[in-house]
């Protein structure tokens, strides 16, 4: 596994997508991978919450019918946390103030999810390029 | 300050059309114009905090009480009646802060970078709105006079740019005031002006310029390099493994109302009177027998 690429993903997203404050990943099983946190934030708590979150989610779009799951998003008074599957094998968390804009931080992970998707799996000889401006 | 001038110019050709509407403005962090008239009413922007955050963050109102009044106001984006009808804030306090907020937000996408803009009708009423909507002209002209302003100073930063942390001297340092002591304590190397502003819940224009004093001060400063990101391995033998698929679905249920259906033979009483007759024809102490005891005239 690419650590540079990771953590070249991992901050890029952050400069890209205005209002984001931190970013982690972790295994599908809530395993930590890696954190671009603050210091006030636990990785290890976060991460465990984000792959219990996204697999309650992921059962009710099951049971109700809603189809495969693209995201969750946890919006509070001071910003928002969203949850990403990577591929089959991990997930991701974005946090956000509240001057985050939310449809611009999807549009901006889909190809940074699919990027860290093949770093993970170790199939960064197929991608195609690296995140804008890191 | 890239793209102010393609920004300028349609921005004052919606004010010459009386535009109503809204502009967005491509870039980063961006923005959207609320105008009305051809006068801007609001302005929106990832990189100012909203009336919203500045009274959030402040302390003024906590969040249970906001959601309340949204609630309480239809779900209006900016409560105001119930603001000031269950004194958080007065009128003109409210109007001071929607206009800060605006010319905050216009700083903040003069100061990025601008790609483009898009006009576009209003897709609902305009959030936290100015009573007197501003000439846009004016409004971008004020907005770069303050960057050039900011761009002169001794140790000049951008919003978006500079990630500071407490220098060494400001552990000594006395006599602070309160948004440089709020800076102080936010300022983790992680944070822009414009994070720090709506930490702080203050405009990001004023916070700008406090940091850039402040690094002249010497009481922050910036790191070279940012903190490196840690990674995992996984333990020795287990890679990522793909997540483990959802169970089986149960098969359906059938409905409650669906009463069991009946098969014959199934409680054995067949069997069990066949028995009973053989009996009775091999003792003679049957029902048949008890009968003729009872009537002797009976066959």
């Amino acid at each position: 596994m690419d650590h540079t690429a990771l953590a070249r993903e991992m901050r890029g997203l952050r400069e890209q997508v205005t209002g984001i404050t931190d970013t982690a990943l972790a295994a599908a099983d809530g395993l930590l991978i890696a954190a671009d946190t603050a210091d006030s934030i636990d990785p290890e708590g976060l991460a465990a919450l984000a792959a219990a979150g996204l697999g309650l989610a992921r059962r009710t779009a099951e049971a109700t019918a809603r189809g495969a799951l693209h995201r969750t998003v946890a919006y509070g008074s001071h910003g928002c946390a969203a949850f990403y599957a990577v591929g089959d094998t991990a997930l991701m968390v974005v946090l956000g103030d509240e001057g985050m804009d939310v449809e611009r931080l999807h549009r901006a992970t889909q190809p940074a999810l699919r990027r860290i998707d093949l770093i993970l799996t170790d199939r960064t000889g197929t991608t195609v390029k690296t995140a804008e401006g890191v | 300050m890239s793209g102010y001038e393609p920004l300028a110019r349609d921005l004052a050709a919606c004010g010459r059309d009386g535009f109503t509407g809204e502009v967005r403005v491509l870039g980063s962090p961006g923005g959207t114009f609320h105008l009305h008239g051809g006068l801007v009413v609001a302005v929106e922007s990832p990189g100012a905090p909203a009336p919203e955050a500045l009274l959030l963050r402040s302390g003024r109102i906590g969040g249970e009480e906001w959601a309340g009044l949204v609630r309480e106001s239809g779900g209006a984006r900016w409560p105001a009646a119930g603001l000031i009808a269950h004194g958080y804030a007065g009128a003109a306090q409210l109007r001071v802060v929607c206009a800060m907020a605006l010319q905050d937000a216009v700083f903040a996408v003069v100061a990025g970078s601008v790609d483009g803009c898009e006009r576009g009708p209003a897709t609902g009423p305009p959030p936290a709105p100015v009573a007197v909507g501003e000439p846009p002209t004016r409004l971008l002209q004020v907005a770069s006079r303050k960057l050039a302003a900011l761009l002169e100073q001794p140790y000049p930063v951008r919003p978006d740019r500079e990630r500071p942390v407490p220098a060494s001297l400001s552990y000594a340092a006395g006599r602070l005031g309160v948004l440089q002591r709020e800076l102080l304590a936010h300022a983790d190397g992680r944070c822009t002006a414009r994070d720090l502003a709506f930490r702080t819940g203050r405009g990001v224009y004023t916070v700008t310029v406090e940091v850039s004093r402040m690094l002249g001060e010497g009481l922050l400063e910036c790191v070279d390099a940012p903190r490196p990101i840690p990674v995992r391995l996984p333990p020795e033998g287990h890679g990522i493994r793909p997540r483990e698929p959802a169970p089986p679905r149960q098969p359906p249920v059938p409905e409650a109302t669906a009463l069991p259906r009946r098969r014959p033979g199934a409680t054995g009483i067949n069997e069990a009177l066949t028995t009973t007759e053989r009996d009775d024809t091999g003792t003679g102490t049957g029902w048949k027998e008890f009968f003729r005891l009872r009537n002797p005239t009976a066959k």
